[in-house]
Order: structure tokens, then sequence, then C-alpha cells
């Protein structure tokens, strides 16, 4: 066979998406940066003005900027953990999501830390975190996780980017503009595709998904100590950590569904993009969810039993103040996926992503749960203060600032799909390759 | 320019009621709803001065939790004998309404036959505010404080008694005298008692600490005494046992330097993460070294 | 006359307690004898102005003087990590004496230049169960010797010092306010916008005085640093009418209310004296003496503003009094 044509064949079948915006396309862009603006008004706004534009308050210092910067950092490292995972994985069926995965870590491993940003009172002095660092605040250990996890994740996907920026780079009739191929040319750092050069490439990459998976553990792990290592009823708990990366998991793939069905249906991909990857998900969902819920079960279901007064209080204010809440993030948030995915006559592309949405949204509930109840509820009664100063609810801003991180992850999803294909050609030719390969050996076998 | 205004009292009290006539009227009726307190007490130091001091307030007739002390008012100390008057000295009233002087221990007082001494402190009085005057009658009392070990015990003892005309000790009867040491924020009191037959004396607790080197402020005084006022005397001595409640925490969660093993840890993790990294981009630039070694064969 | 033999003591009040201090005590007689008047005009001066009567009669405000001792006592960054050499401080509240008067709230918001509703220091009403008697239970940053807040801090703008004060340092303070949330007593509130009394320089900010605020940074209760070194008791201490709190040295074993001067480790063996939740490890320098033997009944607590009242209205026992129509 020869590969350079079919390098080639594959980038006219992938050329559209990267030469030309439709209509729909351009009327997205238009959305999302509206949104995004009126986020960036927003953050001006609590800028200027400081933190009391947002919701809240002394007894509840962390709201739903918090709460965005978990659930974007957990996508992130279940993302990475799921890419080093299904490194390890052959077929053809990998390549399909495997960059979109690998995209969607990167991306909200942006986004995510942004919103802890917000939560600063000072960011000007931002870099007094350098300046004075203390190693035994789980803020440091989280940060230095975060960059270099993001440095990590950059590499990864940059390793697996390089083949294909070369393809786009010998593919002279692309309509894209010049300064696009220029970067192509650089970016492909003058790989020919030899054996040699793809022998180390792949090496690499397989020590790199290795790190990667290791790192998504224990930056997940740090990240889940900050709320464990305090003295809070709330979050006090040993199984924190592992609960978290579950929770990251389960929303990973949540989002990763989502993002397979919104690209599928809106490119045409569904070639690339087939059923089977849905029932995949949907049982690797349906596992995780699963866990998720004995994990939730498990840490309310100790507090119940052992009904320590604080425990106790915390679980009345999540029945009474947050009841619907409550009910929407542990019990339909969990049960529905489960019930969807576990009949196999349920799981079809559109239920399977229903259910990634309730697992989403339910999730991102779950947090809020965790976060701000528990602040609500501190082992001194929060008297002799201010009325206002006893419930938390975010205010437009918050949500203003909220919805541009999305905005701003989609967008930026849209933006890299632009530049290179959203589905690995050099990913397919290895992948033809290989099988080229087994076919021949078997062939020579048989002789 | 001040003795100038004295000297002509009625002009300065022109200027005075000149300058403020606009606002004077205004003001009166404050004034007259507030009642003067006017006091004066004396503490005999231990380094044998004496302490004379004046407090000067106004408090509201109606509420009397208002007060407001009168400040920068000159407040004149004399020492008075039958026609004899001697001024000992002047001074103006803080903006707390006190105006304090201390008298050294030689000062020649005017002394009558039974040793009293007349004390008096004037406040001259202005438009606003009629003349104040106290007068407080004071014998010297000398207080001498011994703290001394006898048999292994701390004992503090007192001689209290009075020098009479003739230069003779006269020992002092029925008073009563506190102890106390001294702390950082204010006085413990350690014993109480009265003084008979010109002295007293305790054994002094064994257990308190007092600062870092043991040192401990001794303090005997008289306190509201009809006749002797105020008398304190005080001495330094090291009985105290320090006993040190800091902890040495180093390398603590809440020092400023952790715990060492926190460092490893993270030096190895790190290390760790970036070698491979920089292993990596070692690997991107042979790659691309042999990409470019192609090109120039092309 | 003899005008040269004549001593001024022109010297405020103020600095003789300094000076005083400083030099261990030469002259100290004098201030304590007058200590009665000192607290009448301490709460006067704690403020921003003062009220004067002139000899002319006329009444005037001038501005206190500077409780820092600015310029010659001001204590830099640098100095107020270390703490003052050889002290332990502890404070000691005696539930029993304490009925909600509130001058201690109010004290400590005038000295530290707090709002209305800013408080370094809370009163709970607590219930310790249904059959106990609540009691008034003031709450000021408890200076923990094992402190969370301290070990979260990312940047160490929140220490512990040798004297066992946890300060905060608004000019290094990020504002991530995970001391906030690590705090187990809520001790800690956070500056949520700008204010113009931030703008206010004429005092250089020391993290002892805590003056001015600065926007996005955290406050608490400090110990009042800057008294102590003057050898002047916290203002809360100061104002409280009742003698509840009780502040002092543990390496020297004495502790005052103001009016009364005992032995730390006497009180608290005798009057039973506790932590609160001691178990939670944090070793607080904070000690409570029981509500037994009450000096006041607790209603008298409820002699405040009605926005006051307000503050407990989600306390059980409130709830019924208000149902009794009792308030």
């Amino acid at each position: 066979m020869d590969f350079n044509q079919r390098k080639r064949e594959l980038v006219k079948e992938f050329s559209p998406m990267l030469e030309k915006s439709s209509l729909v396309s351009k009327l997205w862009y238009f959305v999302l940066i509206a949104i995004i603006s009126v986020g960036i008004y927003a953050f001006y706004l609590q800028f200027i003005n400081g933190h009391k534009v947002t919701g809240m308050r002394d007894n509840v210092v962390w709201g739903i900027y918090i709460i965005n910067f978990i659930f974007f950092v957990g996508i992130s490292y279940s993302g990475a953990f799921i890419t080093g995972v299904l490194h390890f994985f052959n077929g053809s069926w990998k390549y399909s999501i495997a960059r979109i995965i690998k995209i969607i870590t990167v991306l909200s491993l942006i986004v995510g830390p942004i919103f802890i940003l917000l939560c600063i009172g000072r960011l000007d002095r931002l870099h007094y975190l350098f300046i004075y660092p203390r190693i035994q605040s789980p803020i440091t250990w989280d940060i230095i996780a975060i960059m270099t996890d993001l440095i990590g994740c950059f590499i990864y996907l940059y390793l697996t980017f390089i083949p294909d920026f070369a393809i786009l780079r010998d593919t002279t009739d692309l309509k894209v503009p010049n300064w696009q191929k220029n970067v192509y040319r650089v970016l492909a750092i003058g790989y020919q595709d030899t054996t040699s050069q793809r022998k180390r490439l792949h090496k690499i990459t397989e020590i790199m998904s290795v790190m990667i998976i290791a790192m998504a553990v224990v930056a997940y792990t740090v990240l889940a100590w900050i709320f464990s290592l305090t003295l809070q009823p709330g979050w006090n708990s040993t199984i924190f950590a592992p609960y978290f990366i579950i929770a990251g998991l389960y929303s990973g793939v949540g989002v990763i569904i989502i993002t397979m069905y919104l690209i599928r249906t809106s490119f045409k991909l569904e070639k690339y993009i087939r059923k089977i990857h849905f029932i995949g998900a949907g049982i690797v969902l349906l596992i995780i969810s699963l866990l998720f819920g004995y994990f939730t079960f498990s840490e309310y279901f100790s507090k119940w039993f052992s009904h320590k007064t604080n425990d106790v209080e915390l679980l009345e204010t999540l029945f009474s103040h947050y009841f619907w809440e409550f009910i929407f993030a542990n019990y339909i948030g969990v049960l529905v996926p489960i019930i969807i995915l576990f009949f196999k006559k349920l799981r079809t592309i559109k239920s399977v992503t229903f259910a990634a949405v309730i697992a989403v949204l339910g999730l991102w509930l779950n947090r809020y749960l965790i976060v701000i109840p528990t602040l609500e509820t501190p082992y001194i009664p929060i008297q002799d203060t201010r009325p206002e100063f006893i419930f938390y609810t975010a205010s437009w801003i918050e949500y203003a600032l909220s919805f541009a991180g999305i905005a701003a992850f989609i967008l930026m999803f849209k933006l890299i799909m632009k530049f290179v294909p959203i589905i690995p050609i050099s990913g397919i030719i290895d992948q033809e390759r290989f099988e080229e390969k087994r076919i021949k050996n078997l062939g020579e076998q048989n002789k | 320019m001040k003795k100038v205004l004295f000297k002509y009292p009625l002009i300065t009290s022109f200027i005075i009621a000149f300058l403020l006539s606009n606002v004077c009227i205004a003001q009166e009726n404050d004034v007259s709803n507030y009642r003067m307190g006017f006091n004066l007490t004396t503490v005999k130091q231990p380094d044998n001065s004496r302490l004379l001091e004046v407090s000067f307030i106004a408090t509201n007739k109606k509420d009397r939790k208002d007060k407001i002390p009168i400040s920068n008012a000159e407040i004149k100390f004399f020492n008075i004998l039958n026609e004899e008057e001697v001024l000992l000295g002047a001074v103006n009233t803080s903006n707390e309404g006190i105006a304090q002087l201390t008298l050294p221990e030689n000062q020649n007082y005017l002394i009558d036959d039974d040793g009293t001494i007349n004390l008096t402190a004037l406040f001259e009085g202005s438009n606003a505010i009629d003349e104040e005057t106290a007068e407080i009658s004071i014998k010297d009392l000398h207080i001498e404080l011994n703290l001394t070990e006898i048999d292994s015990v701390k004992t503090v003892s007192v001689s209290a008694f009075t020098i009479n005309k003739l230069g003779e000790k006269i020992p002092a009867e029925e008073i009563e005298i506190s102890f106390y040491i001294q702390a950082m924020l204010s006085k413990m009191k350690i014993e109480e008692g009265t003084i008979n037959d010109g002295s007293y004396e305790f054994t002094f607790p064994s257990d308190i600490p007092g600062d870092i080197n043991g040192n401990l402020l001794v303090y005997a005084m008289v306190v509201d005494h009809d006749e002797y006022w105020n008398v304190t005397q005080n001495k330094n001595i090291k009985w105290g046992i320090f006993h040190s409640h800091s902890i040495k925490e180093k390398n603590s969660l809440w020092s400023a330097i952790a715990p060492l093993w926190m460092y490893s840890v993270l030096t190895i993790m790190l290390v760790g993460v970036w070698a491979n990294y920089v292993y990596t981009i070692i690997n991107l630039v042979k790659i691309k070294k042999e990409g470019d070694e192609l090109k120039l064969k092309i | 006359m003899e005008n040269n033999k004549i001593e001024k003591s022109g010297t405020n009040r103020r600095n003789f307690l300094k000076l005083g201090f400083i030099s261990t005590v030469t002259v100290a007689t004098g201030a304590s004898l007058f200590s009665n008047l000192i607290n009448e005009e301490e709460s006067a001066l704690s403020g921003e102005k003062i009220r004067l009567l002139t000899p002319e009669g006329k009444i005037v405000e001038v501005d206190a003087t500077n409780i820092n001792k600015y310029p010659e006592a001001h204590i830099t960054s640098a100095e107020s990590r270390k703490g003052i050499p050889n002290r332990k401080f502890v404070m000691v509240i005696d539930l029993a004496k304490c009925k909600n008067a509130r001058n201690c709230v109010e004290s400590c918001q005038k000295g530290h230049q707090l709002d209305y509703n800013e408080e370094f220091l809370k009163i709970q009403l607590m219930q310790d169960n249904k059959e106990a008697d609540p009691y008034w239970f003031p709450k000021p940053c408890f200076h923990c010797d094992s402190p969370p807040c301290v070990t979260v801090c990312p940047t160490g703008a929140t220490f512990k010092r040798d004297d066992n004060i946890v300060l905060v340092d608004a000019e290094r303070c990020i504002g991530c306010k995970f001391c906030v949330t690590s705090c187990p007593y809520s001790a800690r509130i956070f500056n949520w916008g700008h204010k113009d009394k931030f703008k206010n320089t004429a005092i250089p900010y020391s993290p002892e005085t805590g003056i001015p605020g600065t926007e996005g940074t955290i406050m608490k209760c400090d110990f009042c640093p800057d008294l102590l070194r003057q050898g002047e008791l916290p203002h809360c201490a100061k104002a409280c009418p009742m003698g509840v709190i009780y502040f002092g040295d543990i390496n020297e074993d004495i502790v005052t209310n103001g009016e009364e001067t005992v032995r730390f480790s006497k009180l608290i063996k005798e009057r039973s004296g506790y932590r609160y939740l001691e178990h939670l490890g944090t070793r607080p320098n904070v000690y409570y003496l029981p509500a037994v033997n009450r000096q006041f009944p607790l209603e008298r607590g409820f002699d405040v503003d009605e926005d006051i009242i307000e503050r407990y209205k989600n306390v059980d026992y409130v709830k019924e009094l208000k149902k009794q129509g009792k308030i």
C-alpha cells in the first residue's frame, strides 16, 4: 500500500474542516464570543469592586468558582488518565476519540485554574506564591501539580500532533492561509516519518502516557486534599482522594461522550465516531457511575450512621435547605445513568449521551453540595453575624464567568479543530501500517 | 509673654473674652451641664520622690457616663503652713485631664509640729470654669522593704516609721499594707496585712516564675491611708523560678520551614517528572536533527 | 520659688505607661493607683477622636493620641514575625460573668477601625444540651499552638509567633481564603471590597495593628500586640465592664482582667478551665471558665438593639423565647 497516497486521501477527507467555516459554525463563534465578552465584563466589575460583587461572604468564602475549578480540573485529570490508558490499547477505534480526549484534557486544564484565580482576592500579588512559598500548604502542592501537569499534557498533546503537522506541511494543495502553513512547518520540526524518527516518537509518547496517568492520580489527589486535610466536618474524610478521582472520571467520561456526540453530528463523522464508541464509553460510564454511587453512599452513610453532631447538622442542612439539589445530584445523577446504561436495549447513541448529560450535571451539583453546605455548617454555629452572611447564593457575576468559562472551552476546542484534523491522520496510517504488517507476517507464516 | 499676661489679669481676661466671644455663648450651655471633678492625690514613690497628681474631669450632670477631661489647664501646686505659702510648681493638664508634679526626695516642705504637710492644688478659673482647689494633709511615712532568705525560707519584711523633728524613728502602727509582684500588664497581690509596731513579715510564695532570669519586682504599698496617703516601696530579687512554656517546634506544619521529609518527597517527585520532560525534549531535538539532515540530503 | 527644682512630668499618661513597661517598671506605681480612671479614659481614647474641655470652657474634639505610638514604636512586618520576647500570651474567658454587654465587640471594632458589621470577636449564644442552661460565649481567635490556618497558608501571610500570637500580614496575603475554610472556629473575616478607610495612611501599616485594612485580604483578632507592647490589655479585655476577659502571659503564670490579677494555673485548676473543641488538636490559647454560678441571668443579654437580637434568631432557645413572646 502506498501510504503517501493514503495520507493525501485522508487530508482531502478532513480538509473541509480546516479550510472553511460553515454559517452555523460562524454563528457559534459569535455566540461564544458574546458569552465570553459578558464574562470579561463581569470580571472587570469584580476586579474593580472587589469580591463583594460575588455571593461569597465570610462563612461561605468559596463559591461556584471553586466548584467550577474542581469540575474542570477533574475533567482534565480523567481525560489524562483515559488517554494514558488508551495508549496501551490496540485497534483503530481508539484513534477516533484519542485526540478529542487529549484536547479536552489540555483545554479544561487551562480553563479550570482560571476559576481558582477568580477566587483569589489579590490577583496582583499572585507572584507571592513563588516569592514566599510554603510547602506545607496544599495550595502550593496544587499549584505545582497543576503547572507540572499542564506542561506534561501540552507536551503529550504536541507529541501526538507532530506526525499530523508533518502530513499537513507536506500537503501543498491545502487551502489555508500561508501563516498557518508556516506554523505547520515549524511545529512539525522536520519530522519525515522515517523509521527511526517514528520509533523515537513512539518511545517518548509511551513514557509520557505512563507519566500522564501517574500525574493525573497525584494531582487530583492533591486537589481533594485541599478539602479533606482541613478539619471541616463535611470535608475531613479519608476517602476524599479516591472519591474525587472517581468523580473526576465520572464527569470526564460524561464530557467526552457529549463532545463525541456534538462532533459526530456537526461534522458528519459517523464513519469514525461510531456507535461502538458510544456503547464502549457508556459501559465505562456505567462502571464509574456504580463506583461513584458507591463512594457517595458510603461517604454520607457513615456520616449518618455515626451521627456526630456536626455531621448531623450538615446532613440536616442537605436534606432541608438543599433537598432537591441533593436528590438531583446524588439520586438522579447516579441512578438514571445506571438504569440507562445497564440495559443493553437502552444503550443507543442518544440515550448514552443523555445519560452523560445527566451525569455531568449531577456531578457538578454534587461538587456544589460538597463545598457550600459544609461552609454553611461550621463547628461553631453561625451567629452574631449579618443574616445575609449565612447562606450562599451565587451572583450573576459568578454565573456569567462560569458560562464564559464553558464558552471559552468550546471556543478553544473549535479553534483547535480548525487547525488540526480532529481524527488523527497519522493514527489511522499507523494502524493501517500495523495491519498490513500483520497480514504480511501471517502470509509468510502460511508459506 | 506669659508673664506679661499674668501681670495684667484684667487685660488678659478681656483678650480671652474677646477671642472667644462668638463661641462662648454657644458653648456656655454645654459647660453648665457638667459638674467639675477636681481631685488631688499623692504617692510617695520607691525612690522617695513624691508625685502629686490632679485629675480634672467634668462629668455630665444628667449622664454620669459622659466624662470630659479638661485639657491644658494650668494647675498650681502649693505647700501651705499657716500664712506661709510656697509654690511647688505649675503643670498643665494633659488630654486625659491629668497634671502630675514630681517632687524630689530632698524637697524642703513646710511641716507643722505634728509632722503634717499641707498640699494644695489650684486651678485659677476662667470665664467659663470656676476656680477649683483641692487640699490634702499628709505625713511622711518611710517604708523599708527587706527581702531575705532566712534558713532558705524566702522572707519579705517591711519596717514602717515616721521621723520626728528630733530625727528619731517612730514606728508606725495599724497601717494596712499590701504586697504585690509586678507582672507584664498589672500587679498581682500576694499578701495583705496590718503593720504593728512598725513591722510586718511573711513568707514569700515559692512557685512564682518571674521573668526569664527569675527576677521579680516586689512591691509594698500603702493605699489611700488617711494620714499617709499612698506610699510605695519596691525591690528587685531573683526569687522566681522561670519555667518557659515555649516548646521549640522546628520544622512543623505551621513553622516557616517544613518537615524535611516533605522537601525530599516533593523534590523526588518533581525531579522524576521533570527529568522525563527533559528526556522527551532531548528526543524531540534529535528527531529535528534527523529531519534537518534528511532535508540537506535532498 | 525655685523653678529649676520643679520637675515637670508633662509626658502623657501613655508614654508614662510605656516607659514603665519597657524599663521593667520604675515609676509605674502612680499608674496603677489610678487604674479606675485610666479605664474610663481609654474607652474614649481608643476611638479616632476624643472630646476635651479647654480651660476656657470650650468643648473641642481632637485626634486621639495614636495608639501605635508611631513612629517611635512602629513595628515593621519583619519585626512583627518575631513576637515579644519570652512571652506566651493566653486569654481566659469567664463565662459565668458574661452578659452580652458587647463592650468588647464595640471597643475591638473601634480599636481596629472595623465597621459596625465586622467583628473579630463574636458573642455566641451556646447551649451544650437541651437540659443545660444557655450561656453567652465570647469567641475571639484562639491563637492555636497548632494553627490550621498557618499550616495551609501558601505564602506565609499568616504566621505563628514565639509569643503565641497568630498574626496576619495583609501586605503578604493573596486572599485565597484557604485559612478561612481551614479554621474550625470561624475566626477569620475577609475584606470583600474597597473602603475609604483603607486609604488612611497617616500611620503606616503594621501587622500588629492591622490598620489600615487592605481590600481582598484576611483580618482577624490579633490579641492587640501594639497595646501589649505598651503594657496594656487588649481592647476587649480592657472594655469589658464585667471583667470577663483575663489576659496575660503563661510564662509569668499571671493573668489580669484589669481589676483583678491572678495566677493563671490556679485559675484554670480551681475553676476547671477548658479549651473549646479540645479534641480537634489545635491547642488553643484561649481558655474558658465554665458558666457555673452565673452572675447575671441570661436574659440580660437580650438588652441590646433589635438588629443584634436578630443575629441570634436561628438559636433554638431564642426561637422558643420568641414563641413565648418574651423577646
